[in-house]
């Protein structure tokens, strides 16, 4: 008898170890989590989630760290997996939170609730995002604006009515780096000079559709209920005519954005070539590859910039490149990636004064060199190769995490909105017209008073 | 030390035994720490697969009918592995279960010549990897009887004799 059991204090060692092993990850987890205390004096926010997919958890999981919210309540119409993955996450966090399926029957209840957060797919964000402003609730609504320019000013319009805050979800207004770069390195530094062109690219590598548990899929009349026809097209609504914008505005709108931001100028002019290239014309409708061309009037003088996003290779990744006569600028809001590299130009003044304030790194000069191992001759019409800085600001946090806080410390009248309806809508109108343009196959203008509500 | 039906001397059984435990805790706690991250999935480790069989593997990460099947099983597989070869309970079954999932792992990602693995590695590997090392353990795990020499095995042998 004893030998039978002999190994069994192993277990019980195992179990020791593993409950040490446990209370240690858990320590990691809340040190790495600023305190859920509400710090003195900082009101709790009461707040709803609407559409738990695949971005909604993204920003539950930004806004779990963010102090002072106390979740209400979370909406989607995917009762079977994600509002009770989502319900579940919150409870696990000590929250009471209700599942909704209809945005509205949570209006009507949860009568408390001071924000909602939408992550809906795009062609619902205007009926949401207007009903809850009506209802009287801050939104924070994820990017694209609208699929379309009618459900985006009426976006525009119904903050405007309601006196309630709308937040758009270009959380790269917010990070840290690319606020260092808008206002020290191009505002007081003016670092790169003369800004003349600009690149920016995002490349993604083929991806199989997004597909589902079979025992969890959605009832067919629930699923037509709220304009899907089918799960595989719910589940992949971003490549389809009139529920998203394909990639040129998933992934465009958030660059595009940035390309106006830094400009200080909406564009004037835009043509674009694009199609669907690769992928299978019955599971996708938007094009798969997309080049635009902006011709901008900047206070600087002109600029041009182009645009790509292709889906069926993934290096390089995505960046925005901004070229001026006295440097560039390569920036993305990867850590991984483009975390902020410029280059001065040879013949540009001495960065010395913004390396010493901190703007950007100490220069790492950049030499000549060769894969191979014999000597190389460069041709003397060859630029000499610039220095390389570094942009010093690196975020630790979630990359959304900054744009919530932002929101929600505007409801707390502690800040100003970094991406209003007003800007939403502005670079919905930059963004939208690259579709029409591949349409039209021309050049298409943009008239200064379309991008006003 | 010695039980019914084993040949090795006790000093060589008690190292079995405890290349036995050591193994199950291993299983026991790639289970556990897998069971307890609720955002573990076999799809990243499946996607990478190199080799012959890799279009199987692959296939088993695309289709997320057959995911929602394969991560349950490796976790509560692993870990009830793990349970059965520390308490050298049904060890013989446990180790052959365990062998046939070690087994799956070293095909999905064999360390054969000219394949590399972004999964980074902490030693150099070549056919041989810690995978098929503790895959020949099982076997001895497998072929010795431990259990019923230092395991519930014991009792579990002895009431089913009974019965008979």
């Amino acid at each position: 008898m004893l030998l039978a059991l002999s190994t069994v204090p192993a277990l019980g060692l195992f179990g020791y170890a593993w409950s040490r092993q446990h209370a240690y990850e858990q320590k990691q987890k809340e040190a790495a989590r600023p305190a859920k205390a509400v710090p003195t004096g900082l009101s709790e926010i009461n707040v709803a989630l609407v559409g738990a997919g695949a971005q909604g958890q993204v920003l539950l999981d930004a806004m779990l760290r963010i102090p002072g919210l106390r979740f209400r309540a979370v909406c989607d119409i995917w009762k079977e997996y994600n509002q009770r993955r989502a319900v579940n996450t919150l409870r696990k966090y000590k929250f009471e939170v209700k599942g909704y399926e209809d945005y509205r029957e949570m209006l009507d209840q949860e009568k408390d609730l001071d924000a909602v957060v939408i992550a809906t797919p795009d062609f619902w964000h205007a009926p949401h995002t207007v009903d809850c402003l009506k209802a009287g609730k801050h939104v924070y609504c994820e990017k694209e604006m609208s699929n379309t320019l009618e459900g985006a000013r009426s976006m525009v319009l119904a903050a405007r009515e309601t006196g309630k805050l709308l937040q758009i979800g270009h959380q790269r207004r917010s990070h840290p780096r690319y606020l260092h770069c808008h206002e020290k390195l191009l505002g007081e530094a003016r670092i790169l000079g003369r800004i003349v062109t600009v690149n920016g690219q995002w490349n993604r590598a083929v991806s199989a559709d997004i597909g589902y548990p079979e025992r969890y899929a959605i009832p067919g009349d629930r699923l037509k209920q709220y304009g899907f026809k089918t799960m595989d097209q719910f589940r992949n609504w971003r490549w389809y005519k009139g529920l998203g914008g394909g990639p040129i505005v998933d992934l465009g709108s958030h660059q595009i954005d940035i390309f106006n931001w830094f400009l200080g100028a909406v564009p004037a002019h835009v043509m674009a070539s694009g199609g669907l290239d690769y992928h299978d014309p019955k599971t996708h409708e938007w094009y798969d590859t997309v080049m635009a061309v902006y011709e901008y009037e900047t206070p600087a003088g002109p600029s041009r910039a182009y645009y790509q996003t292709q889906t069926t290779n993934g290096s390089q990744g995505y960046f925005e490149n901004f070229m001026g006569d006295q440097g560039t600028l390569v920036v993305s809001e990867s850590e991984a990636s483009y975390p902020g590299f410029l280059y001065r130009d040879p013949n540009a003044p001495a960065w010395d004064e913004w390396v010493r304030k901190g703007y950007v790194s100490a220069p790492k000069v950049q030499e000549a060199r060769s894969e191979s191992k014999e000597e190389v001759t460069l041709d003397v019409r060859e630029s000499v190769t610039p220095d390389l800085h570094r942009v010093p600001v690196v975020l630790r946090d979630p990359y959304h995490q900054p744009h919530l806080e932002n929101f929600f410390e505007s409801i707390r009248g502690q800040a100003t909105l970094n991406c209003p309806a007003e800007v939403g809508y502005e670079t919905a109108v930059t963004v939208l017209k690259v579709n029409e343009a591949v349409e039209a196959k021309r050049r298409l203008s943009f008239r200064a008073e379309e991008f006003k509500v | 030390m010695n039980g019914e039906g084993s040949t090795v001397s006790p000093t060589a059984m008690a190292a079995i035994v405890l290349l036995r435990v050591v193994i199950g805790w291993h299983f026991l706690y790639e289970g556990v720490a897998k069971l307890t991250n609720p955002g573990w999935s076999a799809s990243g480790y499946l996607l990478q697969s190199r080799g012959v069989l890799s279009g199987f593997f692959r296939g088993l990460a695309a289709d997320p009918n057959v995911l929602a099947m394969v991560n349950p099983l490796t976790k509560w597989g692993l870990t009830l592995i793990g349970l059965g070869l520390i308490l050298g309970c049904f060890t013989r079954l446990a180790s052959a279960m365990g062998i046939l999932l070690i087994l799956l792992f070293y095909l999905c990602n064999p360390p054969f010549v000219g394949y590399f693995y972004s999964i980074p590695t902490e030693g150099s590997y070549l056919i041989v990897n810690k995978n098929l090392v503790e895959l020949a353990a099982l076997a001895v795990v497998l072929t010795t009887g431990s259990g019923r020499v230092a395991g519930l095995d014991r009792i579990i042998h002895r009431l089913l004799r009974r019965r008979r």
